[in-house]
């Protein structure tokens, strides 16, 4: 039962995270999209701004890890 | 680095002004900006007949352009030869224009002869089809309809067929052709003197007969479709004759060739003479050079002008405008330049951030990457890029910076011990030397590393701000300097509260925070303590390449376990490549968007200062 709530946790902990990249994400690309059909030159600039909220997903993911290898998974 | 700029003042007879611009033109790094403004001095501007020239030249160079964009640059790989020295204006002018006419008219008529191809090439299905028919002829008497059924309406062909058995008495002929897009079309014969009565049936079934195209409505089927088909023919022949007009007009087009060189050197100068100030019986004229050029500058100027034409360096103090930016680095850092040349020029006087961008950004690519396998595929394509570009392209750079990034890719590699995942300890018996990125203790190790590669990113990036900001904000170098020192506390404070530096230095750690404190608020205002946040956060940021790397490393291995699992060796061995394929274009994609995001925004926020003035010198025209 144990593993169970330890797996459900460190999902969760990428989960919630990864969902909110991606609403951020989804806000991001047509900005960026119409940016780039006026200022090509910006494409640079957009990668990296889309690139901004993976840090969610990123921290998201060492947490989930910690938490399978405090578990000992 | 940023070279360094002297502000040059140039002055002299007027008379001489137009010989010492054309001079300045052929030394080619002077960057004029406007002088200052005096009493005595009115700001140079142009006469009515040098504005009529003006207006004349930008008129040639419209017209020459929309001319070589529509027929083509004559003798594409040659470079255009170098202008006269008297242009002949007027000349050129008239061939300009002409020349702009006759490939406007010839791109007009080529579109309207692809149009018309494209139009009649819809029916060309159905001529296909009943070719035969209207090549032969059909009977006098006899009047042909085209009809198209919907897909799907199959059935009405025996509704209709019904009706004329009716309404003709089976004197009519009908044929069927299926169309690719799954129209049924139907050709109906019929005696001209039912032909009133089959349009009424026809009209009655709601059935759609073919449109015939512009210029030949009116024209009965059996008269319209021979000539379409004799058109269609015709087509190929005219285009190719309007593809010779144009291949002979772009070689008449040599004789324009060194136009645009000359129109955009006698623009530049009459831009010059607006840059200019003069008095009575004397010009001014100002900008930037390198410093190292400055030198040559006084001495050729004497040479080419006269001993009447003096320079002077400006001294720092009397800068009216803020200098150009020329980013020049060693040879080794140069391709990264590119990198930095995404975001706006560093102000005059600030750091360039090329060097560190050289060490860092490679080094976090190879910590992500870490392969030796990635690492060997990644350096070739590096080096195949380097062979097919030309050296101060972009490509050229980018390959560059592919092989800085696989040799440190290589480097990790070899220190992690993988080899397209765990192929190099299965095969080869590779070891890992420092860290096993497998293994679950070392990717904690491996997230110290990387936070702690953080620490120090980002702390230099704070003591570059200091150094930045020391001659002109002093207050705001005192922050930044607090702010570094304050996150090297934290860091001292956590790794002695974690017990790895002696416990008995975290109260003295923890009683230096506090006294700083105020001071960083002091010097930096309330938002200190969110920017001090903001960094700790910013440094916790560089889990990604930690994360990055697992992620990478992970897929690698599975890549090799799902190939082995498959139980055919070739399918194995096919699977497993495409999967590695997928991770190397994943590992070459994501630790390049986020090393670049690790500069721009963690280490690029704490000092870099954009809103540079690109150097633009006063020169000859070249093609890019």
């Amino acid at each position: 039962m144990q593993i169970f709530w330890i797996t459900l946790s460190a999902a969760v902990a990428i989960a919630i995270p990864t969902l909110a990249t991606a609403w951020a994400q989804s806000r991001i690309g047509p900005a960026a999209a119409a940016s780039l059909a006026e200022k090509p030159e910006l494409s640079t600039t957009v990668i990296v701004m889309l690139a901004i909220p993976e840090t969610m997903s990123i921290l998201g993911f060492v947490v989930a890890m910690f938490i399978m290898l405090r578990a000992g998974g | 680095m940023i070279l360094r700029m002297s502000r040059a003042r140039v002055l002299g007879p007027r008379a001489l002004l137009p010989r010492t611009l054309e001079a300045l033109q052929d030394l080619g790094f002077v960057h004029l900006s406007a002088p200052v403004s005096a009493a005595a001095l009115v700001r140079g501007s142009l006469t009515p007949r040098e504005l009529r020239l003006e207006r004349q030249l930008r008129r040639i160079l419209d017209d020459v352009e929309t001319a070589v964009a529509l027929v083509g640059r004559p003798q594409a790989s040659a470079a255009p030869p170098a202008p006269p020295a008297a242009p002949p204006w007027t000349a050129w002018a008239r061939s300009a224009r002409r020349t702009r006419r006759e490939a406007e008219r010839l791109q007009a008529r080529t579109q309207a002869l692809g149009e018309e191809r494209a139009l009649l090439a819809k029916y060309q299905e159905v001529m296909t089809a009943f070719g035969g028919l209207f090549q032969r002829g059909v009977a006098p008497g006899v009047r042909a309809y085209l009809v198209v059924l919907r897909a799907g309406q199959g059935t009405s062909v025996e509704r209709l067929r019904a009706l004329l058995d009716v309404a003709l008495r089976k004197d009519y002929e009908l044929r069927t052709h299926p169309l690719a897009g799954g129209e049924l079309v139907l050709l109906l014969l019929v005696p001209v003197g039912k032909a009133e009565h089959v349009e009424r049936l026809l009209a009655e079934s709601a059935v759609e007969q073919v449109p015939l195209p512009r210029g030949y409505e009116g024209q009965s089927l059996t008269d319209a479709l021979p000539r379409m088909v004799q058109r269609l023919r015709a087509i190929p022949a005219e285009l190719e004759e309007l593809a010779a007009r144009r291949s002979r007009m772009s070689e008449r087009m040599a004789a324009l060739a060194p136009a645009p060189a000359a129109i955009h050197d006698r623009l530049g100068q009459l831009e010059g003479l607006r840059l200019s100030a003069s008095s009575a019986h004397a010009f001014v004229l100002e900008g930037w050079v390198p410093t190292t050029n400055l030198p040559d500058l006084i001495v050729r100027l004497a040479e080419r002008v006269g001993p009447e034409v003096a320079v002077e360096e400006l001294a720092a103090e009397q800068w009216t405008a803020e200098a150009p930016v020329v980013l020049q680095n060693p040879r080794l850092f140069r391709p990264f330049q590119l990198l930095v040349g995404t975001l706006p020029l560093p102000r005059y006087g600030t750091i360039d951030p090329t060097p560190f961008v050289a060490i860092f950004f490679p080094l976090f690519f190879g910590l992500m990457v870490g392969d030796v396998g990635y690492g060997l595929v990644l350096a070739l394509i590096g080096l195949v890029l380097r062979l097919r570009s030309r050296p101060s392209t972009p490509l050229r750079a980018i390959s560059e910076i592919a092989i800085g990034c696989a040799l440190f890719t290589l480097v990790f590699g070899v220190l992690f011990g993988e080899f397209f995942g765990d192929l190099g300890r299965r095969w080869f018996a590779m070891r890992p030397l420092v860290l096993d990125r497998e293994e679950p203790r070392d990717i904690v190790s491996f997230l110290g590393l990387c936070v702690a590669l953080g620490l120090v990113h980002v702390v230099l990036g704070l003591a570059l701000g200091v150094a930045s900001a020391f001659r002109g904000h002093r207050r705001q170098a005192v922050g930044r300097g607090l702010s570094a020192l304050m996150i090297l506390l934290i860091a001292a404070a956590l790794l002695a509260a974690l017990r790895v530096l002696p416990h008995a230095l975290l109260t003295p750690v923890v009683v230096a925070l506090l006294v700083l404190f105020p001071l960083l608020v002091a010097a930096e205002g309330l938002v200190a303590p969110v920017e001090l946040l903001s960094t700790v956060g910013n440094i916790l940021s560089y889990a990604r390449i930690m994360a990055l790397g697992t992620a990478s490393v992970m897929l690698a291995v599975i890549a090799n376990r799902l190939a082995g699992a498959v139980g055919s060796l070739a399918v194995g061995v096919v699977f497993g490549l495409l999967f590695h394929l997928v991770n190397f274009m994943l590992a070459m994609f994501s630790p390049t968007i986020h090393g670049l995001r690790l500069h721009y925004v963690e280490f690029f926020g704490r000092f870099y200062s954009p809103g540079g003035v690109q150097y633009r010198p006063f020169r000859h025209w070249r093609t890019t």
